[in-house]
């Protein structure tokens, strides 16, 4: 599977098998350390927006395998804060680097870079466009979770909360669109799934179905993904608070659920999941977030040749 | 053009050029802004009548041929027009409007956040859909339909 010298900007860039072999391989490294594996390498972070979290999971992943890492955190202190263009910066740090990582606030960033770059370029987020490792991590959760996802038996995923802008479930959906699933969305009126993401599942043969509330969406699925619920989204901070409260999963409302159901969230939460839930069974979201790490280990030892 | 009965010409023939014919009425000024240069002897037509599209609008530019740049453009603001090629008051060339794969360069992207809006950069967009005419940018990955975006 070719993946030396690639870069990585949007799910969308890579096909069913490469998905797989990603996950494959970030289990391999799960299972057994490998201290030395990109020993000699050196990974560029820069984030052009702060993101502790990923930034965080990204130089643990490299670190881990023995690999080196420079960059910067805070665009105040970058050169780009100076009027320097992106695609300058980019040829200045791929000298440095073999890899760059850059998170940055303008949609379509990450692929301008990659074709700047000589290096390869992973997006760590560009604005509200694309996060390609989140849905990876997110993936390789799920398909951790439920073997028969790859079996090709369907799984019922339900994705919850802003169904309409958040860039994470639509580019977790599209990558589901790979496997035998069924989709159930619950989402507050004006964010609903857009009908193109609709119609892309309904062409891979997947049904999926609007259900009215989080207690139908705990009866029936195996996966529950929530996503935060945005105020800026609400002209009336009345309706907000009201919607807010119809989004939240407690542990009574867990107390009939199915064994089988997980819940997952991107992080960082507000609220959507309180925190009565964690001690459940159902909780999931803590190993789903610490999963970056294999993930990202995976996708830097790919890229970067040293696993082929 | 390709109609043979003899008829009232709405606008004047042009003895070489381009004569850019069944253009959406609201587009004619724009494709003839679009495309002709500023020594460029221009004939515009608005609100002709048609019998494909009802109303129509046609522009003559004398002495120069489109280039594929040009073309480009054109099918973005006028998907559906016709090109003649005119040499000796005669056309020696048509056809229709080829819709490209992709546009490069011509058009601003309507995202305001996206990168080609911050960054000197050339812009793309790739057809996702052609009646109605709808593009994504290569790099914030938006659709939008042709009719929103800006040309450069
Ligand atoms: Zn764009």
């Amino acid at each position: 599977m070719p993946l030396a010298g690639r870069h990585v900007i949007s799910v969308a860039d890579f096909t069913r098998d490469e998905i797989l072999h990603l996950l494959d391989t970030a289990a391999a490294i799960a299972q057994g350390p490998r201290r030395e594996l990109l020993a000699g390498k050196i990974m560029a972070t820069l984030f052009f927006e702060p993101s502790t979290r990923t930034r965080l999971s990204f130089e643990a992943a490299m670190l881990s395998l023995g690999g080196r890492v420079l960059g910067f955190s805070d665009p105040g202190s970058s050169s780009a804060r100076k009027g320097e263009s992106l695609a300058d910066t980019i040829r200045m740090v791929e000298r440095y680097a073999d890899v760059i990582v850059m998170r940055h606030p303008r949609d379509g960033a990450a692929r301008l870079a990659a074709e700047v770059s000589r290096v390869p370029v992973i997006n760590g987020g560009d604005g509200a466009n694309q996060h390609p490792t989140q849905t990876f991590l997110d993936l390789y959760t799920i398909a951790e979770l439920f073997p028969e996802l790859r079996a090709g038996r369907c799984i019922t995923v339900c994705f919850a909360g802003d169904l309409r802008y958040g860039r994470t479930v639509h580019s977790l959906l599209h990558a589901l669109c790979h496997f035998a699933c069924r989709i159930l969305t619950v989402a507050p009126r004006g964010l609903e799934l857009p009908e193109q993401y609709v119609a892309e599942a309904r062409a891979h043969g997947i049904a999926v179905e609007a259900v009215p509330s989080l207690h139908e969406a705990i009866a029936s699925s195996d996966v529950l993904y929530m996503t935060r619920l945005q105020e800026e989204r609400f002209p009336d901070p009345v309706e907000f608070e009201h919607i807010k409260a119809s989004y939240r999963i407690t542990a009574a409302m867990l107390a009939a659920a199915p064994p089988r159901l997980r819940i997952l969230h991107p992080l960082p939460r507000v609220g959507e999941i309180a925190t009565d839930v964690d001690a459940t069974l159902h909780a999931h979201y803590f190993a789903q977030a610490a999963n970056g790490v294999p993930v990202r280990q995976a996708l830097l030892a790919l890229v970067l040749g040293a696993l082929r | 053009m390709s109609e043979s009965a003899p008829r009232i010409r709405h606008v004047e023939a042009i003895a070489e050029g381009t004569v850019i014919d069944h253009i959406p009425p609201a587009a004619t000024l724009k494709v003839a802004q679009l495309l002709s240069g500023a020594a460029d002897q221009v004939f515009i037509g608005i609100n002709l009548r048609s019998e494909r599209l009802g109303r129509k609008g046609v522009v003559k530019i004398a002495g120069r041929e489109l280039d594929q740049r040009a073309l480009s453009s054109l099918a973005l603001i006028a998907p559906g027009a016709t090109v003649s090629i005119i040499r000796d008051y005669r056309v020696v060339r048509k056809f229709a409007v080829p819709l490209p794969e992709r546009f490069e360069q011509v058009a601003r992207c309507a995202n305001a956040n996206c990168i080609t809006n911050h960054e000197q950069w050339p812009t793309r967009f790739v057809v996702v859909g052609e009646r109605p005419l709808r593009v994504r940018c290569w790099y914030c990955e938006r659709a939008f339909p042709a009719s929103e975006l800006a040309l450069l």
